[in-house]
């Protein structure tokens, strides 16, 4: 199966998630209601995700090209790694039972692509506008810091370190066409997909009243997927606790009046700015 | 001590002086004590760290390393890993000589033991790149290293025996064993799979395709230096089983043991003094760009080889690679379009035929590399030029194959080159399996993430093999994939564990010895290689010229092992390095003095 054929599984699979989730966690009401609103949602919607995609496109560059870079500027830092938390990831997957691999596995790679586009589409559909903002917002800085780290830190993962078993590409060896397409091996500090898992998480938590049918899911899921990574030997102990307070952080970000009075402050000083350069020019 | 400090209140001058003299007279005695211990440096303890390709790139070195990091510990001895990707790692081992303990597999066969000469003469132990990468000094050693390369018959046997016994008294490095490299092929397209790898692809034309719409050879490799690199003189890209073979012709190529004319149809001796050769090139032999291949080629690329600034700089720029070959000849010329002569230094006839095997560079690309380079990864303290830090994309040779197009990370295809001697000429005199020309229009090397990925893409018919050895782990799913066959092929690049032998402690020939105590062949190949590899102590192991007592046994005394079954006693480890001098703290460890 080729690299191609394997984009197209996940896609479909991907597809058939969204649009059995969106009818049962939002419902067929809702969804009907806001399609009159969905012209004004949309173009509500266009910065924040024009933003996102601006971010993720920087990103998948930094994350193979920077390769080289990191490797010339970036701290090696797989032995600190190993020798702060030894063979706990070892333990943790010798502990699991074979058979829960291919159900980690495909949580890892079809549970984290939902995880992460659901909250944006029912984002579009959701009452309070600021669900998606806040969801962008905290994909963007996620997706940013965890790209400096990346390029900061060289690091290979436990299964690189040859401590635990390859499970992931043992079990689904197909699935690793698409992982090599974008990410490197030597980024694994912090793990997003446990900064992403659990700010997705985190966010449902906050917005409970908005789906809670959502809820449960998203925790039931981000818990697995921050256990896949560990269980699959891709990540190591400590790029899940550095991926959760990273989570923690973005999540307090968008959460936080402070912030947000310190960014209407400075975009209304923009404003300002802007204007008396108006007139300046025009008087 | 009591002391009393002058100048306290209500003290007379005088009384405090005479307290002053006679505090000081008392303490004299203490002061020299305190001096000789304080002056003393506090011992440090040892601590090493070893530097591997990771997982994904090579199925057993990490293995290894954790492995050999386990026997360490067990003697007292701190020790690291450290994965690091290949490009970048042998950068650090061989340009900047950044390591301490470096674990991998050897660049290609011992095809002489003069390759013992460039690995381990005292001469290349400051030079960069492949040539002595272990900073090896050692008098007597560079003496028996010349004198094989003079000697013939039974008197080169001797010395080379000799060389050998050394190497495993003084340890710079330590062979483990030739691994039998497990690979997936399919044989739908194409068969006769047995030995097209090592020791170089070149043996890829010996392939039978029985498919005829099969056009493409589909090679996969979790190693993707060659899609950034296709450099010959580049040590840090170039490993066993290079692809730049298919690229570059050669005078003469061994194939199963016999040296047979390549681009050159004859040489002969002329019965001078010191040695010389006339070779005799193939008619019409043309780059990929289309112009001729003449001697003066094959002359300007001895002349490269030993200096790659051609005398422009102050100092001389030796290559990374070749320099055991290149240092063999004394002066190239071209003596006609298809004559050179070639005048070797001090040495036999049979050593001198090892310059046949480098790779021929075109004059008319090189000449304009040979400047002082300005940018570059390696340390820029050092003059290096161009021609030794060129990616080389797009390489112009004369192989069978010529380059057609690369994408950085994924794939490189090379295609055949219609030109080359073995399309147009009737006659090669070459073996049958050769002199066919490839079986194939097109070859492509794909890069995939590791190797389960890689056969996972020969199960799926989305390749024709795996051109790096898999992990034997894999064996099963290779056995049950349809018309996938397992082919075991025994590598002639070992895995060693080489040893910086400019660092302290691993200067002393005495604390490396100790420490190959510490390794077990044994319980490596059964818990690492799971039986796929034969233990060596020489590199020279599986040829006519290994001595009986260096063969691998278990029971062998060369290799004992301080331990049993594969682990080892700390209570034997630690005498065994007291015995040699050295001194452990309260905690067990190693101390460095």
């Amino acid at each position: 199966m080729g690299i191609v054929a394997v984009f197209l599984e996940v896609v479909a699979v991907l597809a058939l998630m969204l649009t059995v989730s969106l009818s049962v966690v939002v419902g067929p009401e809702r969804l009907r209601a806001s399609l009159t609103e969905l012209p004004e949602r949309l173009r509500m919607a266009a910065r924040p995700i024009g933003l996102l995609v601006v971010v993720l496109a920087i990103n998948s560059r930094v994350r193979t090209t920077g390769v080289d870079l990191s490797w010339l500027i970036g701290f090696n830092i797989t032995r600190l790694l190993f020798s702060i938390e030894g063979t706990v990831v070892a333990t943790l997957q010798s502990a699991v039972p074979g058979w829960l691999t291919l159900y980690f596995g495909y949580v890892y790679v079809y549970g984290y692509a939902f995880l992460l586009v659901f909250p944006l589409l029912a984002g579009l559909v959701a009452a309070e506008r600021r669900y998606l903002r806040h969801t962008a917002f905290a994909y963007i800085i996620n997706y940013t810091i965890g790209m400096c780290c990346y390029l900061l830190f060289v690091s290979y993962g436990p299964r690189n370190y040859g401590i635990v078993e390859p499970l992931l590409f043992d079990t689904l060896p197909r699935f690793q066409l698409l992982t090599s397409e974008v990410n490197a091996n030597t980024n694994v500090f912090p793990s997003l997909h446990t900064s992403l898992s659990m700010t997705v998480a985190l966010l449902a938590i906050r917005d409970h009243e908005t789906f809670p049918k959502w809820t449960p899911v998203a925790v039931f899921l981000a818990v697995s997927i921050v256990l896949s990574t560990m269980i699959l030997g891709i990540h190591w102990a400590t790029d899940v606790v550095a991926g959760t307070v990273l989570a923690l952080f973005s999540v307090w970000v968008v959460s936080s009046p402070r912030v947000a009075s310190l960014y209407g402050r400075c975009t209304s000083l923009y404003g300002r700015c802007t204007s008396l350069y108006g007139r300046w020019r025009g008087g | 001590m009591a002391s009393r400090s002058g100048g306290d209140v209500g003290v007379t001058r005088r009384s405090a002086l005479a307290g002053l003299t006679g505090g000081l007279a008392a303490t004299s005695g203490c002061l020299g004590k305190i001096r000789a211990l304080v002056g003393r440096n506090q011992p440090t303890t040892v601590s090493l760290s070893i530097k591997t390709r990771p997982v994904d790139q090579d199925p057993y070195a990490i293995a290894i390393a954790r492995q050999l990091s386990e026997w360490f510990e067990a003697a007292g001895i701190r020790t690291s890993i450290q994965p690091i990707t290949a490009e970048e790692l042998y950068r650090q081992a061989l340009i900047n000589h950044e390591f301490d303990v470096f674990v991998g597999q050897f660049p290609g066969p011992f095809a002489d033991p003069d390759a013992f000469y460039p690995l381990l003469h005292s001469t290349y132990s400051v030079e960069s790149g492949m040539q002595n990468p272990f900073g090896y000094t050692n008098l007597l050693l560079d003496d028996l290293l010349e004198r094989q390369r003079r000697e013939t018959g039974r008197q080169r046997t001797e010395t080379v025996t000799r060389i050998q016994r050394q190497l495993v008294q003084v340890c710079p490095f330590l062979v483990l064993g030739f691994p039998n490299v497990i690979r997936a092929a399919r044989t739908d397209r194409f068969t006769g799979w047995n030995g097209v790898f090592d020791p170089s692809p070149v043996n890829l034309l010996g392939l039978n395709r029985n498919d005829e719409s099969a056009t493409r050879l589909r090679a996969t490799t979790p190693d993707d230096r060659p899609t950034a690199n296709l450099n010959p003189l580049m040590a840090s890209h170039r490993g066993p089983s290079d692809i730049t073979d298919l690229l570059y012709d050669t005078l003469a190529y061994r194939y199963r043991d016999t040296l047979y004319p390549w681009a050159a149809t004859n040489w002969e001796w002329t019965d001078k003094e010191p040695l010389e050769l006339e070779v005799t090139l193939r008619e019409g032999l043309r780059w990929h760009d289309g112009r001729r291949l003449t001697a003066s080629d094959v002359a300007f690329t001895y002349r490269l080889l030993q200096d790659t600034s051609l005398g422009s700089l102050s100092e001389s720029v030796p290559t990374f690679r070749f320099r055991g070959r290149s240092s063999l000849v004394e002066s190239a010329e071209a003596v006609d379009d298809t004559t050179v002569r070639l005048q070797f230094d001090d040495c036999s006839r049979q050593t001198a035929r090892r310059v046949f095997t480098v790779p021929l560079l075109p004059e008319h690309v090189w000449e304009d590399r040979t400047d002082k380079a300005t940018v570059s990864g390696v340390d820029v303290g050092v003059t290096t030029t161009d021609a030794l830090v060129t990616s080389n994309i797009e390489p112009v040779g004369s192989g069978p194959l010529e380059f057609r197009s690369v994408t950085e990370s994924q794939t490189l295809v090379l295609e055949r080159f219609d030109d080359h001697f073995l399309s147009t000429s009737e006659e090669t005199g070459l073996p049958s399996a050769l002199s066919g020309g490839p079986p194939f229009e097109e070859f492509e090397l794909q890069f995939v993430g590791s190797d389960a990925s890689a056969v996972n893409l020969v199960a799926n018919d989305e390749a024709d093999v795996t051109a790096l050895g898999v992990g034997p782990d894999l064996t099963s799913t290779i056995g049950r994939a349809d018309d996938v066959s397992l082919n075991l092929e025994r590598s002639g690049a070992f895995y060693f564990v080489g040893f910086n032998t400019r660092r302290s402690p691993l200067t002393n020939p005495r604390f490396r010895s100790t420490l190959a105590r510490l390794v077990d062949r044994g319980a490596l190949s059964e818990s690492v290689f799971d039986g796929y590899v034969d233990p060596a102590v020489s590199p020279l192991s599986g040829t006519a010229w290994l001595p009986s007592d260096l063969a691998w046994e278990p029971t062998n005394p060369v290799t004992d092992f301080l331990g049993t079954g594969g682990t080892v006693d700390s209570e034997r480890a630690r005498k065994a390095f007291r015995a040699v001098g050295y001194r452990y703290n309260e905690q067990q460890r190693l101390l460095r003095s």
